[in-house]
């Protein structure tokens, strides 16, 4: 493994082209890493010096709720995005190239509308006098409207929603990489289309899930506006209730050691992830 | 390549000179900040000769942000009172020139040391004629959900309004509201907790009203002017309408602070206070403009009604914020 690459052009025993990486080093960072130590700083300063605002932040049920709440969301929102993204990559991964290059077309194309945009629309769908409430009523198939907004049911229509493209894309990879023929075999060996998915397809196609998965999920835990607008006061996602408590409250020690928790938690998550699955497969599905 | 390198410099002595006639007034966007531009910032322009630039929306921790840093690009900022009056203890604004900005017509209630009043406005009862029956006369009303079904809408961040609300249907006397009964208040609150919907701007509360989403709700009264304006068909309760108001304020180490003081001046004198009430539907803070408004738009006014009309204490808010936030969030998100 050590062989030709890494002998050729390596400097100081960094890989080849390590040089033209150096651009993006940088402004990860100028704009990521000093930003985030000033936030572990301000969250252990202000106002004053000591661990004050991190004990405010565990001995308040307030945040302890909303922190719960935030990876319960985004749990229920990375699964159902797994659920309805797979059959879709299935089929982008199986039809015909011209076919699937529009499909991916319109997938792609949800992404480039405003976010804000998108979620007013959902709100007009989904809230009590909508299209959707009104059409089941009008066809007598209910008679009350039904709860679909500021609720964890709207969050999460909403967030799964915006999420698709971001678990469709690393599955699709994954997918085609996929030897069709050992579906076929399974068949032939007498398995049902269900044991061969199960057995094959489903572990076959898992480092994409669990890339698409891990991204998705990510995501959601720091979205601010989907569930602000579509989920309830007790939905309430942390990057809401850091919003608040930086803006409104001038808060930011508190807000510093909210964030930065957040965000320690994010990447144990990952790391965890990394163990169980490697750090290979998961990037190799993309 | 001297002479280009001279130009340039004097080119850029110019830009900065010209700089100098700029200020920048921050609001808080749509239709207030649009009234606040046509009815101060064009007049004040033209007769100064200073140009305002127009910043927003209002963001508390981007001021903090902007003082603490000692980079202030705002010079005049329109923000909730009781902000104002915690913002001047921690030291963020700069005290008014009342030498340059008269003080002799401004209602009381609304101007201190480190902020002149901007507007007032109500917190009054509105309802969606069609999704209620009957007419609603107070704020207990809002609580009775057997007279009065449907979704109610109320303002979702910790501000004065809510807690006086609960307080008043729970039959506190207007005059023994504060201090505030928090736990009283919380405990009425949860008798509607699962028919309230919240609204968070005043767009969006119009928009439940409208729709009918929530059949009645806690409205600013300037929106629901405004929705009466649009022909939308709403009913109206000013019986213990809640005042509060908007006041400009001045961030400390603002850059162009005599440009700013000679605004706030021409923002609060009796013809820039009645042309923005006459645009917004919300009262004037100085007491000579209702003299040059049209008696239809004084109608509008909270200022026709003040029977009943309760002053929410912004000094109390000012103390107790964070207190009343931290039980506020907790409850709410229970």
């Amino acid at each position: 493994m050590q062989g030709n690459s890494s002998r050729r052009g390596s400097v100081a025993g960094l890989p080849a082209g390590s040089g033209s990486a150096l651009p993006a080093l940088l402004l990860v960072g100028l704009f990521f890493i000093v930003p985030v130590v000033a936030l572990l700083l301000r969250s252990v300063t202000d106002p004053e010096p000591g661990l004050q605002n991190y004990a405010a932040l565990f001995g308040s049920g307030t945040y302890v709720r909303v922190f719960l709440n935030t990876f319960l969301v985004a749990s229920v929102v990375t699964a159902v995005t797994i659920l309805v993204a797979f059959p879709v990559a299935w089929m982008l991964a199986i039809m015909p190239p011209a076919l699937g290059s529009i499909v991916f077309g319109i997938i792609i194309l949800s992404m480039w509308t405003n976010l804000l945009t998108r979620t007013y629309a959902w709100m007009v769908l989904l809230q009590r006098t909508g299209v959707i409430n009104r059409a089941l009523m009008g066809l007598g198939i209910i008679h009350e409207p039904l709860p679909l907004i500021n609720n964890l049911a709207g969050v999460t229509i909403g967030m799964v929603y915006i999420m698709l493209p971001f678990m469709i894309l690393p599955l699709v990879g994954t997918l085609r990489a996929i030897d069709p023929m050992t579906l076929r075999a399974a068949a032939l060996c007498g398995a049902s289309p269900f044991a061969a998915f199960r057995r094959i397809l489903l572990p076959l196609s898992l480092p994409g899930v669990a890339a698409g998965g891990l991204m998705v999920f990510v995501m959601s835990l720091g979205y601010f506006v989907t569930p602000a607008l579509l989920g309830g006061t007790s939905n309430m996602m942390l990057a809401e209730m850091i919003a608040q408590t930086v803006q409104s409250l001038l808060n930011w020690g508190l807000g510093s050691a909210a964030a930065f928790v957040l965000l320690v938690v994010t990447m144990a998550l990952y790391a965890i992830q990394l163990r169980l699955v490697g750090a290979r497969r998961t990037g190799g599905g993309i | 390549m001297k002479l280009i390198l001279t130009g340039l410099l004097a080119g850029l002595l110019a830009a900065t000179a010209a700089k100098a006639d700029e200020m920048a007034f921050t609001s808080w966007g749509g239709t207030t900040q649009e009234a606040q531009t046509k009815s101060w910032a064009a007049p004040f322009e033209a007769s100064s000769g200073i140009k305002v630039l127009q910043d927003g929306p209002t963001d508390y921790g981007k001021l903090k942000a902007m003082v603490d840093a000692g980079n202030v690009t705002w010079d005049v900022v329109d923000v909730e009172m009781d902000f104002a009056i915690k913002a001047a203890k921690d030291g963020l604004l700069e005290p008014i020139d009342y030498a340059v900005v008269p003080k002799a017509d401004l209602d009381p209630r609304f101007s201190n040391e480190h902020a002149v009043g901007s507007f007032y406005y109500s917190f009054v009862l509105a309802w969606n004629k069609g999704a209620v029956p009957g007419e609603p006369t107070g704020w207990a009303d809002m609580f009775d959900t057997k007279k009065f079904p449907g979704k109610r809408t109320f303002y979702k961040w910790s501000a004065p309004g809510v807690i006086e609300i609960a307080l008043l249907a729970d039959g506190v006397p207007a005059d023994k509201l504060y201090p505030l009964d928090l736990d009283r208040a919380f405990k009425k609150l949860d008798t509607i907790k699962s028919d309230i919907v919240w609204w968070s701007g005043g767009a969006e509360s119009q928009q439940l009203i409208a729709s009918g989403e929530a059949a009645f709700g806690q409205l600013w009264n300037g929106r629901v002017f405004a929705l009466q304006q649009d022909g939308t068909d709403v009913g109206v309760a000013w019986n213990q309408n809640l005042t509060a108001a908007d006041v400009l304020v001045v961030p400390k180490g603002a850059k162009n602070k005599g440009s700013a003081m000679k605004f706030l001046a021409a923002a609060t004198s009796p013809t820039g206070q009645a042309k923005f009430a006459e645009a917004s539907g919300y009262a004037p803070i100085s007491t000579k403009a209702k003299a040059e408004m049209p008696a239809d738009a004084v109608k509008a006014l909270p200022d026709a009604h003040v029977e009943g009309q309760i002053n929410l204490d912004m000094n109390y808010w000012a103390e107790h914020r964070d207190e009343i936030a931290t039980r506020w969030y907790a409850w709410q998100t229970n």
